[in-house]
């Protein structure tokens, strides 16, 4: 059964996210409680000002899973509803039978997030 | 009744001021509230005033009605253009600007618009913007006041955007501070861009000698002219607002204060308001000078590429554990603190999501208080309240007020406020202001 990762809106006024860190890669198995990914929101988007309102947050398994495709980048902006990742095994039907059970952590900017590279 | 909007004096019998034409800030026939204010003017300041407001090229009056009522405009007290804006006329003290069609049972006719004093040091003379209050990019913007009862509180904002939206408010001119405060205040406010005020820069500041400043700008300067980067004008913008911020401590500066009577200095402030979100876990440390640089991601991002190059050759990132941060409040505390008798006024940070949902913690590595924000935020709180507990501070309590009203409508991401929840805030400061005293009350209170 393949299982969907889509991104969920985090924040109510939110337009995009950028996906800031990706950790298992395609094939991985996943345990429950491991971290998949890190995103980044920031609320001014499209309105250019001197502090812009972001946040961090990372999205974590809430169910043992496989990797099989990943569909984003790090640096990518999506918006909301958009399939970032699917989780099941190869010879899985290629349906997505139900979205994946994730939970959503704030979190503080690191250095491993694609923003703090990129201005490195 | 009809009450007329009076100027009343203002510089006494040494000072004459000039003003621009009224600039209204709502409609005729507005129904106005007592102490709501109403329009502002453009000064300055002639006669015997020895160099008064020399740094501070913008100085302005807002005005605020006496009563409750109607507003009539007085129909030729704004001449348009730039006669709004340069000094177009005497202050008069018997000047009228229109009339309030005080509402029954006013009891306060006939006396003369509470003023709100703004002033503003610009980070150059070349940021100049000519409408609204306080209008454009300040070193250090200011505010007084003296109607309300007591003594005159005086306030130093040394905080980032969680503190500045209660301080300055909506239109950026103090109004809803001065709206709201019911005693005569003096407030600072001072730029976070950009160079962030965390405790060990303000600390490095306030010790900073004339020697350390001409061996730093001068380090800057070759930085700049030796970069194997060729500057940008952004480069160069960036390093000049650097060097002006960490020319002149917000610590250590008295300003003039122009009154009804006269023309004053100010006194050395009695609270300093600081956010505890602007303390970074990395600060940047010279490698040879020693000195320490808080500059955010945003403003780090609007200079060039030389000034980057700069900052990562000559600092080193130096980690911050939250006992250094703690440390350096009380060393803050410890020196200006006593120096001044101030109380230190420090906002928390808002310390949970309803939007959060861990299950398990097993994602997250020791300490989670490095990757988690609400276990940080948490983290940094209860330092707080060690700190209050035995240094003279206050905690302006952002985390319960927030969590009271709704973080996910009103503190979206953490810093950036609604304006209720700045309503909430203002009101917490202003009632801790209240409680630090007048400026001449040598009282150590807290």
């Amino acid at each position: 059964m393949l299982l969907g990762l889509y991104l969920p809106k985090l924040l109510p006024d939110m337009t995009v996210a950028v996906v800031e860190a990706i950790y298992p890669a395609v094939g991985d198995t996943l345990p429950a409680g491991d971290k998949i990914l890190d995103l980044s929101v920031d609320l001014g988007s499209g309105f250019r000002q001197d502090c812009p309102p972001i946040s961090h947050y990372r999205l974590v398994a809430r169910e043992a899973v496989r990797l099989r495709s990943i569909h984003i980048s790090p640096g990518e902006a999506c918006a909301p509803g958009v399939l970032m990742a699917v989780f099941g095994d190869d010879a899985d039907p290629d349906e997505i039978a139900r979205p994946l059970r994730f939970a959503t952590a704030g979190i503080v900017s690191h250095p491993g997030m694609w923003s703090a590279r990129v201005r490195a | 009744m009809r009450v007329p909007l009076r100027l009343g004096p203002l510089g006494g019998e040494k000072v004459s001021v000039r003003r621009s034409g009224v600039n209204w800030l709502c409609e005729d026939g507005r129904a106005c509230r007592a102490g709501e204010v109403i329009a502002y003017c453009n000064l300055a300041v002639q006669g015997d005033v020895r160099g008064a407001f020399a740094k501070e090229s913008v100085l302005q009056v807002a005005l605020a009605s006496p009563v409750a009522g109607r507003l009539r405009k007085r129909s030729d007290i704004s001449g348009g253009g730039f006669l709004d804006v340069i000094g177009a006329a005497d202050w008069r003290d018997d000047e009228t600007i229109g009339e309030i069609e005080a509402d029954s049972g006013a009891d306060d006719a006939g006396g003369d618009m509470p003023l709100l004093m703004l002033a503003g040091q610009r980070m150059s003379w070349a940021v100049d913007v000519d409408t609204g209050l306080l209008p454009g990019w300040h070193l250090a913007t200011r505010a007084w006041w003296d109607h309300g009862g007591g003594g005159r509180r005086t306030l130093l904002n040394l905080g980032v955007c969680d503190a500045v939206g209660a301080i300055r408010g909506d239109r950026s001119g103090f109004i809803e501070l001065f709206e709201s405060a019911d005693f005569p205040a003096h407030v600072t406010d001072v730029t976070d861009h950009p160079l962030a005020p965390c405790a060990a820069v303000l600390l490095d500041g306030h010790s900073r000698s004339r020697t350390a400043l001409e061996a730093l700008t001068l380090d800057l300067q070759r930085a700049l002219a030796d970069s194997p980067e060729t500057p940008t004008a952004a480069d160069w913008v960036f390093a000049g607002a650097l060097l002006a911020q960490l020319a002149e401590s917000p610590l250590n500066r008295t300003f003039d204060v122009l009154t009804r009577n006269g023309l004053e200095r100010s006194e050395p402030p009695r609270a300093i308001l600081l956010s505890s979100c602007a303390e970074p876990r990395s600060i940047r440390r010279h490698k040879k000078l020693g000195y320490r640089l808080h500059i955010m991601r945003h403003d780090l991002d609007a200079t060039g590429p030389a000034i980057r190059a700069w900052l990562a050759s000559a600092f080193d990132a130096v980690p911050r554990s939250l006992d250094d941060v703690a440390s350096d409040y009380r060393r803050l505390i410890d020196t200006v603190g006593a120096q001044f008798r101030a109380r230190f006024l420090i906002l928390n940070r808002m310390s949970t999501s309803g939007r959060e949902d861990i299950a398990s913690y097993v994602a997250f590595d020791e300490p989670m208080g490095a990757i988690l924000a609400n276990i940080a935020a948490k983290e940094t709180n209860l330092m707080l309240h060690d700190l209050a507990r035995e240094k003279n501070v206050a905690i302006v309590d952002v985390d319960a007020m927030a969590a009271e009203i709704g973080g996910a409508a009103h503190l979206p991401d953490g810093i950036h406020q609604s304006g209720e929840l700045q309503d909430l805030v203002r009101g917490q400061i202003l009632d801790l202001l209240a409680g630090v005293g007048p400026a001449g009350d040598q009282r150590l209170v807290g």
